[in-house]
């Protein structure tokens, strides 16, 4: 039985007709049709794009010097000196990540026990001069706050399941 | 000896072993917290929970005791289930904040949490928050942190012997701190950063700098008393980078030497490595003017100035002096070149005045017994030794023989504090302290009245006579050294010389001494030691690792002779003001960390150690840079290509060698006491050598009053002064006004001058004539 089946459906060209569906399908189905860079499709809460660190809402920054976004790095793109702030806590004299070794894999964003290092949705960005792709403290903060309340509202969007 | 079981293996115990030890030993991990092998039993954690057959409830396996046929189950459900609980209820109160606690990373507390803590907690109610105390510039606290393991407390009074942090309060009030707000005094305080288990006791001058993870660890030596403490030295930054920062040093165990502790003077000092400090390159001096130059003009410019004096002058006009913390490779290229140039002027007995019968010394002055073997002793007798700031390990040591039933008692001219009983202590003036020791002598061999510590000594099996600092550095030195041996020899006691720095020894066996070559052997020519080789001024001078307004006894001298050489050449990582006044080339050698090399301690233990780091810019090893010089004088036989190469040499020659023996003869020379004021002198613990000295934290601990010269109040009263109000030093044309301190220590007209420290920086001559006067007040 299985034999004439198979027989049949090969005569009959069936499985050429089958992925011509496919094709038929998106031949005769609605166009979608994005006006890149002009019009952009929605991005997931989750896309890894551009680096970048938060603050908390009075304007403290986040990061405590941990180190261990530094240390579960897997491209060892991250480089950070930490001392005793005057106040006697915890904080980083340098921070920087290296955006050419950076995989955007968001292990750090996982680390981060004070969601202060985040990869925020933004994928544009180039480099035009040597140096440029490190990141400072002082950038990637001002990135942090450029892109905050989208920040704060994807980590909300996602938070069940975080 | 009988066997017990543990987890179904049979396991060797001895009588009155806890079950914890065994399973130690046998390589069985129990986990703990309050439990030390170097500390009393307190089974306050209750980590160590482990089920025993036949015993209804779990036991805490740091207070049971072995018994014979004793089965235990550490993994058993009831075990298990044990630990959990404790682990549970320790973490109600601990704070969960790892990723800012500097112990996040090597927590004893966060890696059995790991094993044994649920990854919810329970415990929804507000956590105990303590306030900290600041108990000093060494140790942090975080006192919300600590779990109550009183291994800090025990470290305080079983080891220390200071009671200075303990528990108040009881049940959830309980708090460990020090009873009335005070700095921690104790010279091995850091001990209870490495005790703690947890976050609550941190390195105060590595605070929130690095994190476990991210250092190296290397093995090294301690490079400061002349016990070699076995150290690790961690590390930061990629293997191969320029410069790898030494970011902490902590104890590596050895047994025989420092055990598990580590003194202050140790662990800290790393600070002083920090490139803030040191020198980058080699520098000359032309025109008045310092230029930063690169090697071969600064060695060949050093070079052929040398030749020039040689060839002008008489080679005997060259002369060197190298700190007794320099490795064994130095000192021995050192003083290779010296005696290769035809001088025999090398030294490096930086305190010493009296070198009579130096040619009597053994190989090297140092210890006829194993250090180790102080713990055990019967009676110590001290002599001019501050044992607990000189070699604070040894000073550990001796408090635990004192606590095992020895008598120890001291004769010196200064009223140390110390840590232990005193059963005797006879306190004398520099002048009257070899008379206390001829009369030890003289009641040793006659029989009628007795002295106390003669009888102490004769009636003890095993005794130990100590010479500490000021007994080397005395006026009378040698007179002082051959009544102790004489002691020794008539009360059949062992006999420790404590040398200064980690490697007198050393320089002792490498030939850095003016009357013998290397390995003991004796020198045709008798050279100028490190007193006369300034007080007869040569015309070039070689310092090696020496800060002469700070090292020397004889500074002002030496100064003096300095200024005047015409050539003076400078080996040392760091520069000091009075480096740049007098010197005409800086060579920057690494130090310690830096450098491959070899510490000879006290007992004759060779140690050597590998650079934990590369050298800082364009410093070198100091072996390398006497090698190329060595070279560049056109002298034979410096092709060494590593440092072993040097020790190996020094070790065939060793071999080959007649070891002379100890000859010291007693010879009663005239003592004349001399009129008006005494002068004594100290090195504070933190100043000992260029290192310690630019070690911040370390400077921090010294007290304002330590920094000033002492009296004793008879004496402040009759030159009319109170506290810290000024007088006036005169001694050889140098005159210095400084505040005064009333001092109890200090017997009367005598007058304490401590070295190494800024105020009296480049003071000091000796024992010759001073005379003390009331300042002039500027007010």
């Amino acid at each position: 039985m299985k034999r004439l089946i198979k027989t049949v459906k090969s005569f009959t060209l069936w499985e050429l007709f089958q992925g011509l569906f496919v094709t038929g399908r998106a031949f005769f189905g609605k166009k979608i049709t994005i006006q890149y860079p002009e019009e952009e499709t929605p991005i997931s809460p989750r896309f890894r794009g551009m680096l970048a660190l938060r603050r908390y809402p009075n304007g403290e920054e986040r990061c405590i010097a941990c180190k261990l976004c530094e240390a579960v790095c897997p491209a060892a793109a991250i480089t950070i000196e930490s001392e005793e702030r005057e106040d006697g806590s915890r904080r980083t004299t340098k921070y920087e990540i290296d955006a050419f070794k950076c995989i955007n894999c968001g292990f750090c964003e996982e680390a981060c026990p004070v969601d202060s290092i985040v990869l925020t949705p933004e994928m544009h960005y180039h480099i035009e001069n040597r140096g440029d792709n490190i990141l400072t403290k002082e950038k990637l903060l001002a990135i942090g706050d450029l892109y905050e309340e989208r920040l704060a509202a994807d980590r909300a969007a996602d938070e069940k399941y975080r | 000896m009988f066997t017990i079981e543990i987890n179904g293996k049979s396991v060797e115990a001895n009588d009155g072993q806890m079950v914890i030890d065994a399973a130690d030993a046998a390589g069985i991990y129990i986990p703990r917290f309050c439990y030390h092998k170097k500390l009393s039993v307190a089974a306050n954690c209750r980590m160590c929970l482990v089920e025993v057959e036949k015993m209804g409830k779990p036991v805490p396996a740091c207070a049971t005791p072995a018994v014979s046929g004793m089965k235990v189950f550490t993994q058993s459900q009831k075990a298990l289930d044990a630990q959990k609980a404790v682990m549970e209820f320790l973490l109600i109160n601990h704070p969960l904040d790892c990723p800012i606690c500097d112990q996040g990373g090597e927590c004893e507390l966060q890696d059995l949490a790991l094993c044994y803590g649920e990854d919810v907690g329970r415990y929804t109610e507000g956590k105990r928050a303590v306030a900290d105390e600041d108990i000093g510039p060494l140790v942090a606290t975080e006192m919300t942190r600590c779990i109550h393991c009183t291994r800090c407390v025990r470290f305080g009074t079983e080891i220390a012997g200071f009671r200075e942090l303990g528990m108040t309060g009881r049940g959830e009030k309980s708090r460990i701190g020090t009873y009335v707000k005070h700095f921690m005094q104790s010279e091995v305080s850091g001990n209870i950063i490495d005790l703690c288990p947890v976050g609550a006791l941190t390195s105060k001058p590595y605070r929130f700098t690095a994190r476990a993870w991210e250092m190296s660890q290397h093995r090294s030596i301690a490079p400061h008393d002349c016990l070699g403490s076995n150290i690790y030295v961690h590390t930061r930054g990629y293997e191969y980078s320029d410069f790898r920062e030494v970011m902490r040093v902590i104890p590596r165990e050895n047994e025989s030497i420092n055990e598990t502790w580590l003194s202050d003077r140790d662990r800290f000092s790393y600070e002083g490595l920090h490139k803030d400090h040191r020198l980058t390159g080699p520098m000359i001096r032309k025109e008045g003017k310092w230029l930063q130059v690169d090697w071969p003009t600064a060695l060949n410019f050093a070079a052929n100035k040398l030749r020039d004096i040689i060839n002008s002058k008489k080679p005997d006009q060259l002369a060197a002096i190298a700190s007794p913390s320099s490795t064994l490779e130095e000192l021995y290229l050192l003083q290779k070149i010296v005696r290769d140039l035809g001088s025999n002027n090398i030294d490096h007995r930086l305190h010493q005045s009296d070198f009579s019968q130096q040619e009597n010394a053994p190989l090297f002055p140092g210890m006829s017994t194993e250090l180790a073997s102080i713990d055990s002793m019967d009676a110590i007798l001290l002599v001019g030794s501050d044992i607990r700031r000189e070699q604070p390990l040894a000073g550990l040591r001796v408090r635990k023989a004192c606590l095992n039933g020895a008598t120890i008692m001291r004769i010196g001219s200064i009223d140390h504090d110390v840590n232990f009983k005193l059963s005797e202590n006879v306190h004398t003036t520099p002048s009257t302290l070899v008379e206390s020791l001829q009369a030890v002598v003289d009641s040793l061999t006659s029989d009628a009245n007795k002295s106390s510590i003669a009888k102490h000594l004769k009636n003890s099996e095993k005794s130990l006579i100590i010479l500490g600092d000021e007994a080397q550095s005395h006026s009378q030195a040698t007179l002082v050294r051959a009544l102790c041996l004489e002691i020794a020899k008539l009360s059949n006691a062992k006999i420790a010389i404590m040398t200064l720095g980690a490697n007198s020894a050393g320089a002792w066996i490498a030939g850095a001494v003016p009357h013998r070559k290397a390995a003991g052997e004796n020198s045709s020519a008798v050279g100028l030691n490190a007193q006369t080789m300034f007080s007869q001024p040569r015309a070039a001078y070689i310092l090696l690792n020496v800060e002469p307004e700070h090292d020397l006894i004889h500074s002002s001298t030496a100064i003096a002779a300095l200024m005047a050489a015409d050539f003076v050449m400078s080996l040392s990582p760091y520069m000091s003001p009075v480096h740049a006044d007098l010197a005409d080339v800086l060579l920057p050698i690494a130090p310690f960390t830096e450098t491959d090399g070899t510490f000879v301690n006290v007992e004759g233990k060779w140690q050597s150690f590998n650079a934990v780091s590369p050298p800082y810019g364009e410093v070198r090893p100091g072996w390398k840079v006497l090698r190329v010089f060595g070279n560049l004088l056109e002298l034979n036989g410096y092709d060494y290509i590593c440092a072993s190469e040097v020790r190996n040499e020094l070790e065939k020659l060793l071999q080959h060698s007649n070891v002379p023996t100890d000859r010291t003869s007693l010879e009663k020379n005239t003592s004349n006491k001399p009129k008006g004021f005494e002068i004594l002198y100290e090195w504070p613990a933190v100043c000992v050598d260029n290192v310690s000295r630019r070690a911040n934290a370390l400077q921090s601990i010294l007290m304002p009053l330590q920094r000033t010269v002492s009296i004793s109040s008879e004496t402040a009263k009759d030159l009319g002064i109170q506290s810290e109000q000024l007088i006036t030093l005169k001694q050889s044309d140098r005159e210095i006004t400084v505040p005064a301190r009333i001092d109890a220590r200090i017997p009367n007209t005598c007058v304490l001058v401590p070295k190494g420290v800024s105020l009296t920086s480049g003071f000091g001559d000796g024992f010759a004539e001073i005379t003390v006067q009331r300042g002039e007040s500027h007010a």
